[in-house]
């Protein structure tokens, strides 16, 4: 069983060595092997809109840097946990464009979700298990639920978390989640 | 005279972007003799290494109105790079003291417009972080449908929508108004039926891969796990 951390490099802040610390300790002491992946603007670029990974190379990414790693990486793995600095309510830069450039694991096309609203589909039979960890050191309330409202709008099948350096309340999160993957929608 | 500035923050390089024609559309209705209008291409100031002397005018704007398109749900991540650092030069900076008014013209591929709310609450926060006032937001769906059928008949009533709502971020500028104004949702009137937008807009898709010269079984392709 392998477990994927992505984290941004940029905000080395004493949350964020906490928290990949407690999350690093709890993958282990649930017997799964770890690779963190920090992202930073020097090894991820944005997206540049090309839709390459559509209609050029389909299912992979054209820019040539880290994000074909990590899309490799998280597609084999049983589950992934992004810990991400919650800015303005929203994933950081870096974070965002790990999420930006995990397109080419969607399809172009268009579904309609329960909801009514519109999506891509899925390219993948089964998807590891999702996690998306915000953390802040002084996070408004409003902001904390922007950041969950977010996550859910964009991924049906997730686990969104708060951490403002309370380790027990994760934990207690964690502790109810089975870290295999998921089959069905993204 | 008052600052306006434009932010045009489309990913795409070298390509003319939807948002970036919504903003000269929102541009086209204020007028340059009473206004300063500035405009800023987000990817071009990162890349260029303009970004200090672009923080510079942003810090010294009255108005600020945002374009972009809406990926993965939200705002893309250049524009993310651009608004946190904007962030980190403005409580570093003495001089940005003006309370700016801010609005947010959001499009996506999507045809409901709604599906860019979060994404202006987070242009929201962001403004509530600078300490400026956010106005309202232009929520645009079918963005991209909007701007290649433009001139199309059935396009007639949504292009008037589309004005007023421009119109209308002008006539909130001029006027100073203090009273809240809610965000403009703008959909595609559609002649035909939502399932048929998204039948053509899925055999778009396999266009564009046959002029790649791939085949339509292609854009299925499973590269990082073969055995599914």
């Amino acid at each position: 069983m392998k477990a994927i951390i992505i984290s941004d490099k940029e905000y080395p802040t004493k949350e964020y060595q906490d928290l990949k610390d407690l999350i690093e300790k709890f993958l282990k002491s649930k017997g799964l092997k770890t690779e963190l992946m920090e992202v930073g603007s020097d090894n991820l670029t944005f997206c540049m809109g090309c839709f390459g990974c559509w209609i050029k190379k389909p299912g992979e990414c054209v820019i040539n840097d880290m994000m074909s790693q990590i899309n490799r990486s998280v597609m084999n793995c049983d589950t992934v946990i992004y810990l991400s600095p919650i800015i303005f309510g929203q994933f950081s830069a870096n974070i965002k464009n790990t999420i930006d450039r995990s397109i080419p694991n969607m399809l172009p096309f268009f579904e309609t979700r329960t909801d009514g609203s519109t999506m891509h589909p899925s390219r993948y039979e089964t998807y590891p298990k999702q996690i998306i960890i915000g953390y802040g050191e002084v996070l408004f309330e409003e902001d904390k639920q922007l950041f969950i409202d977010v996550t859910n709008k964009h991924r049906r099948n997730i686990e969104v978390l708060i951490y403002e350096g309370i380790a027990r309340n994760i934990l207690n999160s964690l502790n109810k989640m089975e870290f295999v993957r998921d089959r069905g929608k993204l | 005279m008052k600052n306006i500035v434009f932010l045009s923050a489309s990913p795409k390089i070298n390509e003319q972007s939807v948002s970036k024609e919504f903003l000269d559309m929102a541009g086209n209705r204020i007028d340059a003799e009473t206004f300063n209008k500035i405009f800023i291409d987000v990817r071009r100031s990162l890349s260029s290494h303009k970004l200090a002397e672009n923080f510079e005018t942003l810090a010294k704007a009255d108005v600020m109105i945002i374009s972009f398109p809406l990926y993965v749900f939200c705002l893309p991540g250049i524009l993310m790079r651009f608004l946190q650092d904007y962030y980190n030069y403005y409580i570093g900076s003495s001089c940005a003291n003006i309370t700016v008014k801010v609005y947010a013209i959001v499009n996506c591929g999507f045809p409901e417009p709604e599906i860019n709310l979060e994404a202006v609450r987070v242009i929201k926060s962001f403004t509530q972080h600078i300490h400026g006032e956010f106005r309202f937001g232009v929520l645009i769906g079918a963005g991209p449908m909007m701007i290649a059928a433009k001139e199309a008949p059935f396009m007639k009533k949504t292009a008037q929508t589309l004005s007023d709502a421009f119109s209308s971020i002008s006539d909130d500028i001029k006027q100073g108004h203090v009273t809240k104004t809610n965000d403009i949702n703008i959909g595609v009137n559609f002649p035909f039926s939502r399932r048929l937008y998204l039948f053509f807009g899925g055999r778009g898709w396999v266009t564009s891969a046959r002029k790649n010269g791939l085949q339509k079984t292609d854009l299925y392709k499973k590269p990082y796990r073969l055995n599914e």
